[in-house]
């Protein structure tokens, strides 16, 4: 490497070597090292160490300093559920349409993608407000159900809301990297595998779905993420019953002002995510080693 | 040999993007022997896979009918249909080991695990690739894809194997020794082929029956030295091989181009409208028959390739000769000589 | 089967598209109670968010006037000038970075092109609060500017993801190569669908900017999440209509630079 490459190289990487290892390092070891401080009487942060913000969540709380709360880890799960339950529907929304659109003529597919993700450019706080609209008592469904005289199901501040929300949020998410890899499927392998005497069913879980598994895998990640963690929709859709773990979070720093345990909860969050990373990239891995 | 596949008058047509129909198949009859090899041979986009789809069941046919064995397939999925296809571009599984891409078509059956291993092992070693079960498809080379292809398509033992170009992808070696290859599974399997080429050299050496097609239609289907020897039409004749064509008017035994050439024909050949064929190894250089000069003489090793302009006009003729020391040069003049017993007449051609 | 297909893809889309046409057809009811129910067409509550037309505080009446509307001018400036900054920063050093590791090969490669995918990666909530304790830690005051640094953490990130996948799929040639098709569809990419992707993101950003913008430093989305916590109002249809209507038009107006970029 040349003198003048180098310079050229440290030109190109010194900003954001710089920006990035003091605002995005900086505040990720500043909440590690946060989640084991011990919370102050005012809001405040004493630099002691404390690992029963750790214990409060997960159970090794004495029950004299501070309580095991197992409505924290009941919360996690739920947030895992729903984050689950999300992932697994905008699939099943997903898939067909991905194949339905890679068949269409090539001026038609340009609309429909388009169309597709159009609504990811309107603001997100206004699609889910769309949904309270929709989803109040005296809102769309509820008008629609009285009309032809029925009771409308209850849906506004439950779980089902909040997934509701959520899959309507991150279809985009879920629909590019799963076209990209259904577009991409070779068509000549599912007509081979018909040919050989494979039911469709068959055809769909030996060749077609094995084949999209990097999509599958890539669009199911990029949903999780943001879902588990998510505390917008289940503010705005979920009320008590729908509560998840971002909403926890979010209490410690803006309400309880009880930061040390609020980061011990974001580092929860954050062990969750990079479980599921790596997951994803051990499979990716194994599945690039195969080919 | 008794009838295998029967497709009577079958149609299809397409819409191209700019609204108008396209008539892909056009009448399509055709049947195929118990264990016969018949090759689909014609120009590019004449509906020679489109007939091959329509077998497979990838296509629907408009009208017309497809029978295999006494069953109507017509209506029939592509894996209701008894019948396995070799793709040109292979369509291996590439998420699938080389045993488990042979083994689909039991797999998908049912059949158990251990009979599954004795009969891929099997299909394998018909196809000389004995070894190689556990490798990936990615991890072969071209022609060991187009075996594995073969293996897994006659694993289950179909009554007819449908072939898009198999050999097109592969280099002209190989590509010979796959033909002969080919071939001989065929014939020790015992399954009829039907199987596509734009070759028509593949097609004369490895045919039992060639038919050829334009556009959608069927124009001649014939045992290869028929086909070559014995053209029915003009367009067949100029597809197979080089030919010569002579199109004039028959007069007692003779016959007289536009330009005023003479050919001598075959005894008893009947008056009127006429083309005479001749292969450029018809001829011989001799001292009576058409005389001309030679306009360009291309060297071909143990052959020469001459153009001879007639005397009496029109277009050059084209000559297969010996090569030799005295053989003729650029300029020279010669006299080809043919048996006007070995002409074929195309009566009624122009 | 085909026909099940298209009519399950039509219901996809009658999915997506439902709710955003139900807000745009309430933003036009004059019933100010119960805004559900249709009541007649009323621009009453643009007006009123423009602060034109009768203002009074009574529900009952037609003319509502928004109590907040400096505020809500005060956000949309505040978002325009966050994402102006932003987009302008994480375009460039985002770019700079993914040129830098597809041109040349030097020690400490896989860490950047690793380490890049991380703030995109990182649960926005995490990187939130994260920099909200940061900021409290060294002293500085939650403004624009702490909203500015957090959003081009991850701005940067995916800027650089976006750009070094482009890249990855480019002759290197082409760049110089400015005659050449796809030097010019480069262009467009960097000069237009970019910034416009960085810019919209920006001005979407809720959870981060959640966390640190202080209480004079609202963007539209957080002011938005705020009136919405307070219940639902007739004029959130209004401004919500009109940022649908704002987003419609970007994109279509990228997609149209797009498409002639191509074409050329
Ligand atoms: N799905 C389709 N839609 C529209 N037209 C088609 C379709 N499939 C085939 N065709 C048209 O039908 C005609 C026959 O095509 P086909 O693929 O059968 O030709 P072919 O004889 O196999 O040619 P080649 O030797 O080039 O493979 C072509 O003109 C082609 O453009
Ligand atoms: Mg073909």
């Amino acid at each position: 490497m040349t003198p003048r490459t180098r310079g050229h190289l440290a030109l190109l990487l010194s900003p954001v070597t710089l920006f990035l290892s003091v605002f995005f390092l900086g505040p990720l070891i500043i909440i590690a090292v946060y989640s084991v401080l011990t919370p102050g009487l005012y809001g405040g942060v004493e630099w002691s160490f404390y690992h029963w913000n750790f214990g409060r969540i997960f159970g090794w709380a004495d029950g004299l300093v501070e309580v095991f709360e197992p409505v924290y880890l009941q919360i996690l799960l739920r947030s895992l559920g729903l984050a689950f339950l999300t992932v697994i529907i905008c699939l099943i929304l997903c898939y067909p349409v991905a194949f339905w659109i890679a068949r269409l003529p090539q001026r038609a597919r340009i609309v429909f993608l388009f169309l597709i993700t159009l609504p990811f450019f309107a603001s997100l706080i206004v699609r889910l407000y769309a949904w309270l609209l929709i989803l109040k008592p005296s809102g769309l469904l509820g008008t629609v159900f009285n009309a032809v005289g029925l009771e409308a199901p209850e849906i506004l501040y439950t779980q089902t809301a909040v997934i509701l929300g959520m899959v309507y949020i991150f279809i985009p998410f879920m629909f590019l990297p799963l076209f990209s890899s259904v577009d991409t499927l070779d068509r000549s392998l599912i007509e081979a595998s018909a040919d050989l005497g494979a039911k469709p069913w068959q055809t769909f879980v030996k060749v077609i779905v094995p084949q999209t598994l990097p999509g599958i895998a890539g669009g199911s990640v990029i949903v999780f993420i943001p879902a588990v963690g998510n505390f917008i929709v289940p503010d705005v859709l979920g009320g008590a019953q729908g509560l998840m773990i971002g909403n926890m979070v979010e209490q410690q720093f803006l309400s309880s002002r009880n930061w040390p345990f609020g980061s011990a909860l974001a580092m929860v969050i954050m062990a969750v995510v990079l479980a599921a990373l790596m997951l994803f990239t051990a499979r990716a891995c194994k599945a690039g080693a195969a080919r | 040999m008794p009838d295998l596949l029967t497709i009577a008058a079958a149609r299809r047509a397409f819409t191209t993007p700019e609204g108008k129909t396209f008539q892909a198949l056009d009448g399509i009859d055709l049947t195929v022997g118990d264990g016969e090899f018949v090759t689909l041979l014609g120009p590019s986009g004449c509906g020679k896979t489109t007939l091959l789809r329509a077998i497979a069941g990838f296509e629907q046919i408009d009208s017309g009918s497809i029978t295999l064995d006494g069953r109507d397939l017509t209506r029939l999925a592509p894996h209701q249909r008894p019948v396995n296809t070799v793709f040109q571009s292979y369509a291996l599984f590439p998420h699938m080991t080389v045993a488990r891409n042979v083994g689909y078509a039991l797999e998908v059956r049912g059949m158990a695990r251990s009979d599954r291993e004795r009969w891929v092992a099997d299909a394998l070693d018909k196809v000389g690739l004995g070894d190689l079960g556990t490798r990936k498809p990615s991890q072969l080379s071209g022609g060991q894809r187009q075996r594995v292809a073969l293996a897994r398509a006659i694993v289950a033992e179909p009554r007819l194997l449908l072939l898009d170009e198999p050999l097109s992808a592969l280099d002209r070696n190989l590509r010979q020794a796959m033909q002969i290859e080919l071939k001989d599974l065929q014939h020790r399997l015992g399954i009829a082929f039907v199987f596509v080429t734009h070759d028509q050299e593949e097609a004369l050496t490895m045919s039992d029956r060639i038919v050829v097609m334009r556009s959608g239609r069927i124009e001649q289907a014939g045992a290869p030295r028929d086909i070559f020897r014995r053209p029915a039409t003009r367009f067949v004749a100029e597809f197979i091989g080089e030919t010569n064509l002579f199109a004039g008017r028959v007069q007692n035994g003779t016959l007289v181009t536009d330009a005023g050439q003479r050919i001598d024909l075959p005894a008893g050949t009947p008056e009127g409208l006429a083309t005479a064929v001749l292969r450029p190894t018809d001829f011989a250089l001799g001292t009576s028959g058409i005389p001309g000069r030679v306009t360009r003489a291309v060297y071909l090793g143990a052959d020469l390739h001459l153009h001879v302009a007639p005397d009496s006009g029109g277009p050059d003729i084209g000559v297969v000769a010996r090569d030799a020391a005295n053989a003729p040069r650029n300029g020279d003049r010669v006299t080809l000589a043919y048996d006007p017993a070995s002409v074929h007449v195309m009566a009624g051609v122009a | 089967m085909k026909i099940s297909l298209t009519a399950f893809a039509g219901l996809f889309f009658l999915f997506i598209y439902a709710p955003l046409i139900v807000i745009v057809v309430y933003s036009f009811n004059s019933n100010p109670v119960n805004m559900l129910v249709w009541d007649g067409f009323t621009l009453d509550w643009y007006k009123g968010l423009f602060g034109i037309g009768e203002r009074t505080l009574d529900p009952n009446q037609r003319a509502v006037y928004l109590e907040s509307t400096p505020q809500l001018i005060a956000a949309l400036k505040n978002s325009l000038t966050v994402a102006a900054v932003t987009t302008l920063f994480s375009t460039l050093v985002g770019t700079a970075t993914a040129l830098a590791v597809t041109r040349y090969r030097f020690r400490g490669r896989t860490v950047y092109t690793g380490g890049m995918m991380l703030p995109m990666m990182m649960p926005d909530i995490v990187l939130g609060v994260g920099l909200l304790i940061f900021f409290s830690t060294i002293g500085m005051q939650l403004s624009l500017l702490t909203i500015i640094i957090g959003q081009c953490t991850f701005l940067t990130s995916y800027v650089f993801i976006v750009v070094q996948a482009r890249l990855a799929g480019l002759d290197p040639a082409l760049e110089e190569a400015s005659a050449d098709l796809g030097a010019n569809e480069w262009t467009t990419f960097r000069k237009v669908t970019l910034p416009q992707l960085a810019f919209i993101i920006s001005m979407d950003d809720l959870v981060i900017t959640y966390f640190i913008s202080g209480t004079g430093s609202q963007t539209l989305p957080t002011f938005i999440f705020s009136m919405v916590r307070r219940g639902v109002k007739p004029e959130i249809n209004a401004i919500a209509t009109l940022i649908i209507l704002a987003s419609i038009i970007i994109a279509a107006l990228g997609l149209w630079l797009n498409a002639r970029a191509s074409r050329k």
